[in-house]
């Protein structure tokens, strides 16, 4: 067999390495063909090559350095960082939130677990202290360059001429992934394909989009929209909307990044991956009525998407609806969709929605699955099902096992305090809530037990103070309120 | 200047329909008045038909006080007072033509009569009696036979006693040690005085109730006390004690026939007095302190503390108590005798005026401030002008349209249910998913509740090995063991190679100690190097955060992290008391390729 043939054919098997092997010993005979050396750079870049559009963590260095924000106090429900209040969003008190505030979502993505710090302390601090640190920039969140042959780089990239590459459209193409996927060195990358653009005599929307790549690498926003609406111009494909809306997104300019979707939707009707981004996107403002709509809609051409069975499930449960959840949550276990979230999700829809028999056996499932990182939660979950039934020792166990595994549990830190003054251990009570807050400050519980702690033993200024960052961080709380209402009174009066 | 960028600001309130019915005659943001209502008054001192605003300016509060009188929109006069200003009233004083009143103004111990804007007289109060103990420590004092400390420790015993002292013995017991000697000797050849302070000031028609007619002038003291004064002679005519400290007087009949004071105190109890009454016990007393009193017809309306606008009969009984969106700063009473309206104005935080008729709210005024003064009245030649004094020291001027009519609005929608009840709660219905669950559960109750509590038996037993291994490797953070109440936290700053741990560490019992403790890490060498690898851990106070930090440096490059535990020790045992398990964060030494 020819084998530049079987080496095509191993490409296309996915058996990438031994593709690159037998690649080399053909380059090896013939340092000049072509067709080889092209298909070992494309063997190489699907070695590493992972989805733009989707994966993409963002850096402590981008979030605190970003120069692109437009206004500082945007309009409500313009920005991701001011999400409408009052449009729809889950209260604090049903749904609850992330690190930073946010609700929870259905789905675990890049993003999802943290808003923009406001300070940068704080952006140090939070997503540091938590089981997922984040890389301080997205450059080395990638570890593209780490892989390295043995003898030494296939491609010196530093002495390649790339004008002469650039005017070759078949070598170019593939040598502009390599280097940008395998050698992850942007700057060269861009250098290439503004070469390859200009001998192309900018006609070819293919290269455009990768200037816009890398320019969105760069961090240089506004010339990466320019790129890819030139490239739209010249040939609608669905990557170029779903990067440009990434673009608006780094921008935080939601709305404009809607209304990219809802084009691009016009000419890819009922394409999954637009209807998805919208929906993210409203979520992202805190909109859930319609994020659901739009997950809904994802739903009806793609009824294998993942992302959006669970955050509908997520929105039904903390909507009060936890059967209909329990459905969807069947349905991705169907899928095959097997780990300790999963079965963790079923437990809590079973025990909510009245199903006992099925809830434990879900928990100890949930916790055979469970690895280091999410082995907490499932404890935590679990003392929630033991408060549910009144046990309180068990609760306590199964909080103290959260602790344990994860030292920076707030919500196990509040449970802990609550319990402690359930008991009538003031000072026990009062060290877990100082904790609790010490690590979440945007979390209204600790500071509203606090507060209602600091009010039973007569600290009426603790209290007072407390209960004012209650209602910082949860405007809305009644109870709060009204202890607020109780104590302004007790000052005033005589 | 100032003038005209103040009325472009203003527009926007133009269109606020409260602001309809007045029309703005004078808006200055600059006028840098501090004073209050009580310190306001509107007369014609110059007997030229016109009448005139006189202020009294608290200045910064320790110098710069003034007395201000605008003619129109320009200031007249102005006249520096000695100490704080308490109240300003206008009153005839004698029958001679042109009939010119004079300004009372309250400062401290005295006060002092202005005619034509000319000082006329300073009437002084009577001092009271002195302490004979207190006296005669500072005569010792002054003869050199007891010493500064001495001197304190007598004034401090008296003081404690409750005996009151005099100003001198309380300026000398606040003054720090080094300076008490000098004070003694500046200030011991000069009489001791008991001094006391003005608290409010008001007038009283003396025996004909006409306008113009001589008044007496009443006064509330510090001293629990109420002066009235002889407008001629100022002489004392009558001194009444009462039990607490007045702070808001009105006055209503003639002296020489009948007359009756209300009076509110600071403790929040309202006393009545009557012509040649005992004051025995209050009329009423109010549940916050107060903050305005006037004397609406037969009514007493007061303005407290804890945002409420009460009501009550001469008698004492309540007869409304209303609830104000926010903290009320002033009050004042509003006549307009031409339309036959009697209401009362109320200056509250939110920026608002208020103005009710009885309960009801009948006209609602938007400032660009907050209103802290003010007077009704006629200015000018104009007899229905609001003059207002602002917490940021502007000055407004505005004038009721003579079409201006107040409608209470509440008196028909006050009835009947609050809206919010029709209001419909957003409850979900419930699935026909959730019938079926539900029919489920019926059926298989048995079975459900034995497999749940099989189960739970399961779980508890789990959880229960689990917690005791997590007890035997003291993974906790915050110690089980109520021996060792102590708390554990640490967190990792910096981005790598170098990261810097702080660990904090509280003792969380109330009185016992924790002593002969440290802490130690528990790290991989071959990829972590600690600077510190023991911390001996000093005597720990209960309550208190002690803060630990170590650096720790990452050896590797290769983008691995791994955990490091920080164990806190006894001396004596070999198991840790407590565990911080800190998941370390991937080294950044790869950032720049």
């Amino acid at each position: 067999m020819d084998p530049l043939f079987l080496a095509i054919s191993l490409y296309r098997r996915r058996k990438l390495e031994e593709c690159v092997e037998l690649c080399t010993q053909l380059l090896d005979k013939n340092p000049y063909d072509q067709a080889t050396w092209s298909l070992k750079t494309k063997a190489l870049t699907e070695q590493v090559y992972v989805d733009e559009i989707e994966v993409d963590e963002e850096g402590i260095s981008e979030l605190m350095m970003d120069d692109n924000a437009i206004a500082t106090v945007a309009r409500p429900g313009t920005s991701f960082q001011r999400p409408a209040t009052n449009s729809g969003g889950p209260s604090p008190n049903v749904r609850p939130t992330t690190q930073s505030g946010r609700p929870v979502t259905g789905f675990t993505r890049p993003g999802t677990q943290s808003g923009r710090p406001g300070t940068m302390e704080q952006a140090l601090k939070t997503p540091r202290t938590a089981h997922t640190a984040r890389p301080v920039t997205s450059a080395s969140g990638r570890y593209a360059s780490m892989l390295s042959t043995a003898d030494g780089p296939f491609i010196n990239v530093s002495r390649l001429n790339l004008n002469k590459y650039a005017s070759r459209p078949n070598l170019a193409k593939t040598l502009f992934e390599y280097i940008f996927h395998h050698e992850n060195d942007v700057r060269t990358a861009l250098d290439l394909a503004a070469a390859a653009t200009e001998a192309a005599q900018y006609k070819d929307w293919w290269w455009k989009v990768q200037i816009g790549k890398c320019y969105y690498r760069l961090g240089l926003f506004r010339d990466a929209e320019k790129q890819f609406k030139s490239a739209l111009k010249q040939q609608e494909t669905l990557d170029i909307y779903l990067y440009l809306c990434k673009v608006y997104v780094k921008l935080d300019q939601p709305l404009a990044a809607i209304e990219v979707y809802k084009e691009g939707l016009e000419k890819f009707a009922e394409e999954s991956s637009l209807l998805t981004g919208i929906a993210r996107i409203y979520e992202g403002l805190n909109d859930m009525e319609n994020s659901i709509k739009f997950y809904k809609n994802v739903l009806k051409s793609d009824n294998m998407s993942v992302e959006a069975i669970a955050s509908i499930a997520t929105h039904y449960f903390y909507t009060d609806q936890p059967e209909v959840a329990l459905k969807f949550y069947r349905r991705l276990l169907q899928m095959g969709v097997s780990n300790a979230e999963m079965y963790n999700n079923l437990g809590l829809c079973c025990f909510f929605a009245q199903q006992y028999d099925m809830v434990l056996t879900c928990f100890e499932r949930a916790l055979s699955l469970a690895n280091d990182e999410n082995v907490a939660d499932v404890w935590y979950n679990i003392g929630h099902v033991a408060l549910g039934i009144g046990d309180m020792s068990l609760a306590y166990q199964c909080f103290r096992l959260t602790l344990a595994n994860n030292n920076d549990h707030a919500e196990a830190y509040n449970n802990l305090g609550v319990l402690e003054m359930k008991k009538g251990r003031i000072e026990q009570a009062r060290a877990f809530f100082q904790a609790s807050f010490n690590l979440t400050p945007h979390m209204f519980e600790p500071h509203f037990n606090f507060a209602i702690l600091s009010d039973k033993i007569g600290d009426l200024q603790h209290s007072y103070n407390s209960v004012r960052r209650s209602l910082e961080a949860f405007p809305e709380h009644t109870d709060s309120k009204e202890l607020f209402k109780v104590l302004r009174e007790q000052f005033a009066t005589l | 200047m100032a003038e005209i960028t103040s009325r472009e600001e203003s527009k926007g309130y133009q269109d606020y329909e409260g602001n309809k019915k007045w029309l703005n005659a004078h808006y200055d943001p600059l006028a840098s008045l501090y004073t209050f209502s009580q310190c306001i008054a509107l007369s014609d001192i110059n007997a030229d038909g016109e009448n005139k605003l006189i202020i009294a300016d608290l200045g910064t509060g320790t110098y710069d006080m003034k007395l201000k009188v605008y003619r129109g929109t320009s200031l007249m006069s102005e006249n520096a007072i000695i100490d704080l200003p308490t109240g300003v009233v206008t009153f005839y004083m004698d029958l001679t033509e042109p009939r010119t009143p004079a300004i009372a103004v309250a400062s401290g111990s005295f006060i002092y009569i202005y005619k034509n804007l000319r000082p006329y007289f300073k009437f002084t109060l009577p001092s009271l009696p002195i302490d004979e103990k207190e006296e005669s420590a500072w005569i010792q004092a002054k003869d050199d036979l007891i010493d500064v400390s001495v001197l304190r420790e007598i004034l401090d015993g008296l003081r404690s006693k409750g005996v009151i002292l005099t100003v001198r013995s309380m300026k000398f017991l606040r003054l720090p040690p080094h300076e008490l000697s000098t004070f003694v000797t500046l200030h011991k050849n000069s009489p001791l005085k008991m001094q006391t302070v003005v608290t409010c000031l008001e007038t009283l028609k003396k025996s004909h109730s006409e306008d113009d007619a001589i008044s007496c002038l009443v006064l509330g003291t510090e001293h629990l006390a109420i002066y009235i004064l002889d407008p001629e002679a100022f002489t004392i005519l009558t001194k009444i004690d009462i039990p607490a400290v007045p702070v808001f007087l009105s006055v209503n009949g003639l002296y020489d026939v009948d007359y009756r004071i209300v009076v509110a105190c600071r403790n929040g109890a309202v006393y009545s007095l009557k012509r040649g009454s005992e004051v025995k016990k209050p009329v009423f007393q109010l549940s916050a302190q107060p903050v305005g009193l006037q004397r609406i017809g037969k009514n007493i309306v007061v303005a407290c503390m804890d945002q409420t606008l009460q009501c009550y009969s001469t008698k004492g009984n309540k007869l409304w108590l209303i609830r104000m969106p926010a903290d009320i700063l002033t009050m004042e009473a509003m006549e307009d005798k031409q339309k036959g309206f009697k209401g009362v104005l109320v200056g509250i935080e939110n920026h608002e005026v208020h103005v009710y008729r009885d309960k009801y709210l009948v006209n609602v005024i938007k400032t660009e401030d907050a209103v802290t003064g003010i007077k009704f009245g006629k200015f000018g030649r104009e007899d229905s002008t609001l003059v207002m004094t602002t917490k940021g020291g502007s000055l407004l001027i505005k004038m009721l349209k003579r079409t201006a009519k107040f409608e209470e609005k509440d008196a028909t929608t006050s009835s009947g249910p609050p809206a919010s009840q029709q209001q419909k709660l957003n409850v979900p219905k419930k699935t026909k998913l959730f019938v079926d669950q539900t029919l489920r559960e019926r059926n298989n109750c048995v079975v459900m509740h034995q497999q749940f509590q099989h189960d739970l038996y399961r779980i508890r037993l789990e959880a229960a090995r689990n917690y005791a291994e997590s007890l035997n490797k003291s993974l906790n953070p915050i110690s089980t063991n109520p021996q060792e109440p102590l708390k554990l936290s640490v967190h990792v700053n910096g981005i790598g190679p170098m990261f810097k741990l702080i660990v904090q560490l509280q003792n969380t019992s109330l009185n016992s100690p924790s002593v002969g403790l440290f802490l130690t890490f528990h790290f991989d060498s071959s990829l972590y190097s600690v600077e510190k690898t023991l911390i001996p851990v000093p005597f720990l106070v209960p309550g208190l955060n002690y803060t630990f930090e170590s650096y720790v440096e990452c050896k590797s490059d290769k983008g691995i992290s791994d955990t490091i535990k920080a164990y806190l020790c006894r001396r004596s045992s070999s198991t840790p008391i407590i565990t911080g398990i800190i998941n370390m964060p991937v080294s950044e030494s790869i950032i720049v390729s």
